[in-house]
Order: structure tokens, then sequence, then C-alpha cells
């Protein structure tokens, strides 16, 4: 079944996703286009794939989206440049899609079909073409073209597989009937030209059926007969400025933690964290957002690069502060040019008692909070319960305020809790939490009545364990009356639920442990840290020895 | 410390009853300009406890270059939700707000006279374990 091209007043996308985290695909996406004001359902419909006669249990990165012909070029535009729809008061779909840190790019789908044959004919009898001669949707200005003068080039991207140049020409030509009357350009062409070759992909990307064994690089005849489970060509979205990968040109890359001066064993990959400022909704503009654990600021920064005014509170002052003058959370700020943050030395655990207000006042909460896997969470108060000694005057000031550990379930019950109070209405939290293959999303995680629960992502880490982003919106106001009885029904479940993050360092040793071979692994390891010390030790000596003889000649 | 987390602040010392607004003892400022967003302060402005911000003003003032001029009595009356204000006012505030920050200092609650310290530009507002 080729896709249905008879409904002439459609437009219709072809979005493509980077093959990575695969369960945030949707959630980013969805809320990114209800960010900018596109809502699925009425705005625009998600189509079924095209797909060859068999079932896929794979994961596709594809998904295709139909607008109504009419609203585009009045209320949506897709224009390369944002000016042009700021002063037509209209969404720029190209710079919506943009944001999204998974998608690869977007394609105005011209054909589709099982086979390449299908996707020809899709194109013959359908109406892009001549909506592209007429050229309505492709903005006025400059940048516009007239259909004659437009340079063009056809690209062949055969995902999971290798074909040779001769075999792309050949895939090439089947589509060489259109006779584009412009100048064939490779480079920065006006319009770019892609078909796409659709194979079963495994979960990190891989062909399932390769064409090329992995060893002598020989092609498998039968996976090679293998028919492909789609063809796709359209036109590349945003060729002025993003070019066909849209992720690269948006250089996710100049973000890594690797060029960050200051980072801590916590730091946030930055790719995540641009996908929880996405799941947030942080506009670009006037977002006020709040980190209550913010430690070494990782998931602040991506949310300032998105424009917010960010504000965070940690318990550690060290993290706070970091290493030097150059090593700090200011200093990654002013790395990207970005405003310095608001930082405080508080604890969430009595965020109440530290604030004055309890406004409304974040858009967005985004944090990771410390469940003792890497970082224990801490909080005041006594290190031995109940005992309370009074500090005297003169110590007041240096006194180094003691700490006590604070139990995930309580970490979690305060979060939301803060995050109740705290948010605008219809704000979002976004917050990472960590699960064993034990975890069920519907009765262990954490609740609040004035809470909604938008989206769950999987994140797998290893067979056993993986981490969970979670999205809440603000739906209902907070009342402080109710206080107790909020933080009493976190957990549906009760204890039971919370003790499943809570101890997920010592589950993981465990697990370990009943893996073969652990024990000598255990023992090496212990030896490499030991020779590592010892090694370290006695650097330290030499150097100390030659300090003092050189000390001695001089006198 | 911008002033702006300043107004947020409070006091959480056992047996304080209000420790707001807490009474700035300056060390150090810093001044820095940035450009003002002005949805995102008027969209601030009624969360602000103004006289607190005044009083903020009057203790940070002689320590900025230029000083930071007193703050008008009481702001025009709000039209619904979004005050009115001028460009004029409009950039002071923006200026006090946003633009000036305590580097070394201490944050004193009213009440107890329990200082806070300021280093770095960031209150260490941990209480001790007898406070709590």
């Amino acid at each position: 079944m080729s896709l249905s091209l008879e409904a002439t007043e459609e437009y219709i996308l072809l979005i493509e996703f980077v093959h990575k985290h695969l369960d945030f695909h949707n959630a980013e996406l969805h809320s990114i286009l209800e960010m900018h004001g596109v809502q699925i359902g009425t705005d625009c419909l998600i189509r079924e794939l095209p797909i060859a006669g068999r079932t896929s249990e794979f994961r596709r990165p594809f998904k295709i989206l139909s607008f109504p012909w009419s609203s585009i070029g009045c209320k949506f535009c897709l224009d390369d440049c944002d000016d042009d729809a700021k002063r037509k008061k209209c969404t720029n779909l190209v710079s919506a899609f943009s944001r999204c840190t998974l998608i690869r790019g977007v394609l105005e789908l011209w054909g589709a079909g099982p086979t390449i044959d299908d996707c020809v004919e899709s194109i013959r009898s359908g109406y892009y073409p001549r909506r592209h001669q007429e050229g309505k949707h492709l903005g006025s200005g400059d940048g516009a073209k007239k259909f004659e003068e437009r340079t063009w080039s056809i690209l062949v991207h055969t995902l999971g597989s290798t074909y040779t140049r001769e075999e792309q020409n050949d895939m090439r030509s089947a589509f060489s009937f259109m006779n584009f009357p412009g100048r064939v350009q490779m480079k920065d062409p006006d319009d770019e030209y892609l078909f796409i070759r659709e194979v079963e992909l495994d979960g990190q990307g891989g062909a399932v059926y390769p064409r090329h064994s992995g060893i002598n690089k020989q092609i498998i005849p039968e996976n090679d007969a293998r028919p492909p489970l789609a063809c796709y060509f359209g036109r590349v979205l945003g060729n002025n400025g993003l070019g066909r990968n849209w992720r690269g040109s948006n250089r996710i890359e100049q973000y890594s933690l690797k060029k960050r001066c200051y980072l801590g064993p916590t730091s946030m990959d930055s790719e995540l964290s641009l996908i929880m400022t996405n799941l947030a909704q942080i506009q670009p503009c006037g977002s006020f957002v709040f980190d209550p654990f913010v430690g070494t600021g990782s998931i602040l920064l991506t949310a300032a690069l998105r424009g917010a005014f960010c504000f965070g509170t940690d318990i550690d002052l060290r993290v706070l502060r970091g290493r030097n003058h150059n090593e700090n959370i200011s200093s990654n700020f002013k790395q990207y040019n970005l405003k310095p943050p608001e930082l405080v030395r508080s604890d969430n655990a009595i965020y109440h008692r530290h604030f004055r207000s309890h406004l409304p006042l974040f858009d967005a909460i985004v944090t990771d909070p410390p469940y003792g896997i890497r970082a224990g969470a801490r909080k005041s108060g006594s290190r031995k319960c109940g005992e309370v000694r009074p500090i005297s005057d003169e110590h007041r000031y240096d006194h180094v305020a003691q700490t006590r550990p604070y139990a995930v379930s309580d970490v979690m019950s305060d979060l939301l809790n803060v995050a109740a109070m705290t948010l605008k209405m219809g704000g979002r939290l976004v917050y990472v939490i960590p699960s064993m293959s034990d975890f069920d999303e519907r009765m262990d995680l954490p609740q609040h009545e004035c809470l909604r629960l938008d989206y769950v992502c999987y994140q797998p880490l290893q067979t056993e364990y993986g981490r969970r982003t979670v999205t809440m919106k603000k739906v209902k106001e907070y009342d402080e009356k109710k206080r107790s009885q909020y933080l009493e029904n976190t957990w549906i479940n009760g204890a039971e639920s919370a003790e499943k993050v809570a101890n997920i360092r010592e589950r993981l040793i465990e697990t370990a442990k009943t893996k073969p071979g652990y024990e000598e692994k255990a023992l090496r390891r212990k030896a490499t840290r030991k020779a590592t010390k010892e090694a370290k030790k006695k650097a330290k000596r030499e150097a100390a020895a030659i300090d003092a003889a050189s000390k001695s000649e001089c006198l | 410390m911008r002033l702006l987390t300043h107004n947020f602040l409070r006091s959480n010392v056992k047996g304080t009853e209000n420790g707001y607004p807490l009474i700035i003892e300056v060390t150090t400022v810093r001044c820095e300009e940035s450009p003002v967003d002005k949805e995102f302060l008027l969209g601030l402005i009624p969360k602000v406890d103004y006289s607190a911000l005044r009083s903020a003003v009057r203790h940070m003032g002689p320590h900025c270059d230029p000083p930071l001029p007193d703050l008008p009595e009481v702001l025009p009356s709000a039209v619904g939700d979004v005050p009115s204000l001028d460009d004029a006012t409009i950039s002071i505030l923006h200026r006090v707000l946003f633009d000036v920050y305590l580097v070394e200092g201490y944050l004193v609650c009213p009440d107890t006279g329990r200082k806070f310290p300021v280093k770095d530009g960031i209150p260490n507002m941990i209480l001790h374990e007898d406070e709590i």
C-alpha cells in the first residue's frame, strides 16, 4: 500500500530521528510541538508509516505528520529564518522541529511506498511537483527563488547498509523523470532531494539483516535480496541553514561535557539535559528555571542555553563554589556567554523555611535528584539522632554544620511537594529516576495531587538497570494546609515503592556479585587501586626529597 | 547573589517569627550590566516584596558604582496582573534586581541576629544542628 495522496489538501512531512534514546522520540516531539502551539489531532495528524507486507516489531526512526495544506503559509510556515515568521505571526515549523535534539532531519514527503517503484508511482500521481512549481509554501523574500532558477541535487540515504556509488546512481536515476529545469549543484543547492531506503534496525541502529558480513565485508546474498521495509522520497527542509543533518548542524557536540572546565561525577550528559529542557518546554526568553539539586550545574547550563534565567540550590557548598575562580559553575556559564545563575546553599528538605513565599515562581524545575548511586543525599540535622550539642557563640561562624542521610523516599516526596508549591500553573517538573527491572511505572512512581504525569521515558543502562526521565505538569493549585497529606500520599504502594528506588547501589553490587568471575575481578581491581595509591605516595615522597635537597643547596 | 534572590530568602533559625527581610552587611559588591528582558521583569514584579527590595537597595546602594538611586516609595498600581511601568522605572528595577551582586558579606536575621555568610556570591543558608 502506498501512501494515500488522494486528499489534495494535505501537506505531509517525514521526520527522521536519530537512532538513540528511542523512548524519548515521541515525548520530545510532542512536547516541542505543544510548546509551539501545534496540536496533534487538530493542527496535524500522525500517519501510519508505509510498510512492505510484513510487520516489524522493531522501533522505526520515522514519523509522518500531515498538515492541512490550507494552514501552510498562514498558520504555519517553513522558512529558514525566523524573521519572516515573526512578521507574519505564524509558527515556523522548521525552527520548531530543529529544536528537537533527537530529530536528524525533516523531509517534505513527495512520495513513499514499500519499494522504489511504488515511491516513484506515488510521486507521479501526487501533487508535490506541481505544488513546488507554484511555490506558495517556499516563502517570499530573497530566499525564495523562482522554480526555473532553483539549483538542486538528489542524495541517497540507505540506513544500516552500504551501497556503492554506481548502485546509488541507479537508485537516483529512478527519479530523473522529474526533469527539474534548474542547474544541478551538489554543494548547498536551493533544493536538496533525498531518497531514503529503510530496513529493519535493531536497538543500536545497526541493520537486523546486514547487507555485508561483518568479518570479510562480503555481500550476504539472502540479506541483499531482502526488499526494503519502506522507501521515501522528498525535499529536505531547512536546507539553507541546517542541511540534511540537522543534528550535526545544531552542533550538539559543542555543548558536550568534555568541553567544560568544571565537572563532577554526577554531571548530566549534555544530550539528555538538552532533551530535558525540551520536555520542560523552556521558552527562548523569560523562563525561570530551578534546580534544587544543582551540583555542578550541568542541567541548568543547558536550560540557560535555551534562554532561561536559572536558579539553583544544593546542600553541598564545595560543588557550588567549585575548585577555584576559573573552575566553577559560573565559569562554565561564562564559557558559553550565558547570564550567570543564582546559587544558594540551602536544604531542599526544608525549602519552605529557607524561602519567603510559596508563590508560584518557576516556569520549570529540571533536576537529577541524588539517589545514592554516585552521590548520597544529605539533609540538615545532627549526625546522631536526638543528640544535639549546643554550639557556643564564639564557634558559631566557624562551625561546620552537620548533615545526616536523607532517605530517597523523602527526597522524592519533598521534591514533588516543592514543585507543586513553587511551579506556575502549567509549569513542568522534569526529573530523572533510576530503576531496576522490577519497577512498575504505574504503581511505583511518586505522585502528587497537584501534578499530572505527562511522559515517562525509559533509558536502558544495563540489562537489569536503567533510568526514567519523568515529566509532570502542575494542574492544580497548591494548598499549604494539605501539606502533610500530600507528603503521605507520594507513594501508592507505600514503603515498598520507595524501597525500589532507594537501595539501587546495593542491589547493583548484589547482582554483580552473582556473576561468574566477580571475586577475581574484585581482587584484581583492589590490587590495581593499591598499586596506584603506592605509586602516588612514592612520587610525592620523591618530589618532597628533591624539594628539600634543592633548598639545602640554596642555603 | 542578586537582589532578586535576596527578596525571596529568609532566615529560618529555630524561634524566628518572621526572619524577613534579611539585613545586608556589604563587604564587596559587583555590578554587571545585562540586557533588559521586559516581559520577564513584569512577570516577576507582582511576586517581589517591594518594601524589602527598597530596604535592600538602601543597604547596597552606596557600595555600587554609580550608587543605586532610591526606588520610588510605591509602584504605580497594577492593571490586572501586569504593573504599568514607564521605561525609566523598568530600567531601574532591572538594574537593582539583576545587575548588582553581593559578592562577599553577610545576611543578618532581623529577629535573632544570626549572620549567614555570603562568599563568592553564594549565600550559605544552611542551619547548624542546634538551630533546626
